[in-house]
């Protein structure tokens, strides 16, 4: 049982920042998923957590303990890596055994450990064999069966499915959660890039971008509740749809004029004083549908492009702006490139932001807060 | 017109086939006369091991009429079997030297953080610039004020010397392509610095160590300038110096002289045939990249 707790973390490469002030609650149990773009330190976050780096200020605590200082190995924590970073000249077995072997157990332990964990990762057959002998989802789960052995109080997996290929990701990653639910006490936090992952793996998402946390949730607070306009587009694939908007009057409900001349009556309390305001406007592509007779056009334009995928199709619409906007709409509904279509969604999908990318919901909850 | 629209583009293959063929038959011609030029002398030597003066006066270029072991057996009892010895002493000796200061040094330089490395990687590959000749006299100063003058332990400590620049040049620009995960796993797997150089780094870097130790057994075995001056007393010769002093005493006798050579070319041909899998594989992948 270990919760961890981050306080006031930054972690700086010379001049260059990369972690500014990192403050992270996480319960014992619990599966974390760091996501963010490349470059926004969800990794090296990871590796100050394994011990890997020194951090430069703040503290690491895990089970109440600063762990600042505390060697990688003594901290409780096993490390998947995206590499695998299997020994190559050890077998299956070696590798498992290794750090055991360091920590002088006894070989009988070692033996009852390792078959333990090969019982579990169904890798008892491969046992003697080199790692090159083995395909890529087999020494994905050797690299875990190594962290397994260890009886680790805390998981951490650095994006360890992205050497995979497709099929193979969904194998492992359907492994990984039934190792979490084998193991309900150790706390896992993982680093990926794929929000698919994230979305279906996690307790909780951590969202950073540049060094920041921008938003921690689960995922579907993340998804209908997204703080900023970075959460709203980087959860949700596409991504949500970003329209330039003023607030025609302000107040609950809120109406506003889109840029193309269309006005929408929002069901979002927004201050007397941001009548006039410059605001965005976000729907997301699963979120729109063709207008039935009689409804509220929310947003017409002329279709550009069409992705058929089958059970859906991606309608790309000209709407007079910088990017297109894209509709999720069935796969079997039959439409022309070059017909204007009229899109509408339930007020209570429709977000918005304000000029510096604050969800207004955000800001109105902080405030009732 | 079917049927010449499907014989056209076959045309410049099958030329292109005849062409690889003759140019595949001139590799192999050519590889096979540089396989004779480099074995024929040594075959012709340890042939004529075998024979007497006047056979290798006579006909140089025949076979031995008889196969007798007389030339060997005697070159062996007058003095070769002392020469191999410390060759062999020399050269293990030393190489190990070389190459478990080199390793270390080169994950030292590769592994560790520290304050001006390339100043330091400068430094160390800087001696690959010094030449023998010039630090001759200082090193005879300095081995005479040590007591190690006409002793082998001279020739261990020059070798050593002499090679790790080399050797850690090699063996660092291997360890730079081995990848730090590893080494980060170990540490999370609770190894110190020792045990992953000993347990991870050292056994991955086996190609290029073995290319290393083949160097320095060719470069130790046949050294002469150092192993003349250091070490021309008796008891501490080695066989280049040692060759030389048989040829001047049986300088009649060149069926001996010869089997005497056959005798320490001998153990090179075999180092090098064992590990030349290795030592292909450790310099294609240490220098190449």
């Amino acid at each position: 049982m270990a919760d961890l707790s981050l306080k006031q973390v930054r972690k700086s490469f010379g001049n260059m920042t990369i972690l500014q002030g990192i403050d992270l609650e996480i319960g014992s149990g619990e599966f974390i998923v760091f996501v963010g773009p490349s470059g926004c330190g969800k990794s090296t976050l990871l590796r100050l957590i394994a011990g890997l780096e020194e951090i430069t200020e703040g503290t690491i605590s895990i089970a109440g303990d600063v762990v600042n200082h505390v060697p990688p190995s003594k901290r409780g924590i096993a490390m998947v890596f995206q590499s695998y970073a299997l020994y190559p000249h050890m077998t299956v077995y070696d590798n498992m055994a290794f750090g055991m072997k360091i920590a002088r157990e006894s070989k009988a332990e070692i033996d009852r450990r390792v078959r333990q964990a090969a019982e579990i990762l169904q890798l008892e057959k491969y046992l003697d064999r080199l790692p090159k002998a083995l395909s890529g989802g087999q020494r994905q789960r050797v690299a875990i069966g190594r962290a397994i052995v260890r009886n680790p109080q805390v998981f951490l997996f650095d994006e360890p499915l992205s050497n995979l290929d497709a099929a193979l990701r969904v194998a492992t990653r359907m492994e990984i959660a039934k190792l979490k639910d084998a193991m309900p006490d150790t706390t896992m936090i993982y680093v990926t890039h794929d929000q698919v992952e994230a979305m279906t793996l996690a307790d909780r998402i951590v969202v950073l971008k540049d060094g920041r946390i921008e938003q921690v949730g689960t995922p579907m607070e993340l998804y209908k509740k997204p703080c900023n306009l970075f959460v709203a587009q980087f959860i949700g694939s596409p991504a949500m749809n970003i329209l330039p908007a003023s607030i025609e009057r302000a107040g609950a409900p809120t109406s506003v004029k889109l840029a193309g001349g269309m006005t929408a009556q929002l069901p979002l309390k927004t201050p007397e004083t941001a009548t006039g305001a410059t605001v965005n406007l976000g729907v997301r592509p699963e979120d729109l549908r063709i207008a039935g007779n009689g409804e509220d056009v929310l947003l017409q334009g002329r279709l550009n492009y069409i992705e058929q995928l089958g059970e859906v199709q991606l309608a790309y619409l000209d709407i007079e702006t910088d990017q297109p906007l894209i509709a999720k709409l069935p796969g079997g509904l039959e439409i022309q490139r070059g017909a204007e279509l009229r899109l509408t969604a339930n007020p209570e999908d429709v977000y918005l932001f304000d000029e510096s990318g604050r969800s207004f919901a955000a800001r109105e909850s902080a405030a009732s807060a | 017109m079917t049927k010449l629209s499907a014989i056209r583009p076959l045309r410049p293959a099958s030329r292109m086939n005849v062409w690889a063929v003759i140019s595949k038959t001139f590799l192999h011609a050519f590889l096979i006369c540089l396989g004779i030029v480099v074995i024929y002398p040594l075959i012709w030597m340890a042939l004529n091991g075998f024979k007497n003066n006047a056979q290798i006066f006579g006909n140089p270029f025949a076979l031995p009429i008889g196969w007798s072991w007389a030339n060997y057996v005697q070159a062996w009892n007058q003095g070769v079997r002392d020469y191999v010895s410390v060759s062999l002493l020399v050269t293990v000796a030393s190489g190990l030297c070389t190459v478990l200061v080199s390793a270390w040094t080169a994950f030292g330089l590769t592994r560790t953080k520290m304050p001006a490395k390339p100043l330091v990687v400068g430094f160390v590959l800087g001696g690959l610039m010094l030449s023998p000749t010039v630090a001759v006299i200082p090193l005879v100063r300095m081995m005479q004020a040590l007591g190690l003058y006409n002793t082998y332990w001279a020739l261990i400590i020059l070798y050593t010397a002499f090679r790790v620049p080399f050797s850690t040049f090699l063996i660092r620009a291997y360890m730079l392509d081995l990848s730090r995960d590893l080494d980060e796993a170990a540490v999370m797997d609770g190894a110190s610095e020792g045990q992953i150089f000993w347990r991870i780094t050292l056994p991955l870097c086996r190609p290029i160590v073995v290319s290393c130790v083949i160097l320095h057994v060719l470069f130790a075995w046949n050294e002469y300038l150092f192993a003349m001056i250091f070490s021309s007393g008796v008891g501490a010769q080695t066989l280049p110096v040692g060759l030389t002093s048989i040829m001047a005493t049986h300088g009649t006798n060149y069926a001996e002289v010869f089997a005497a050579m056959t005798i320490s070319a001998l153990p090179i041909v075999i180092v090098f045939f064992a590990a030349q899998r290795y030592f292909i594989r450790g310099l294609s992948d240490g220098i190449g990249k």
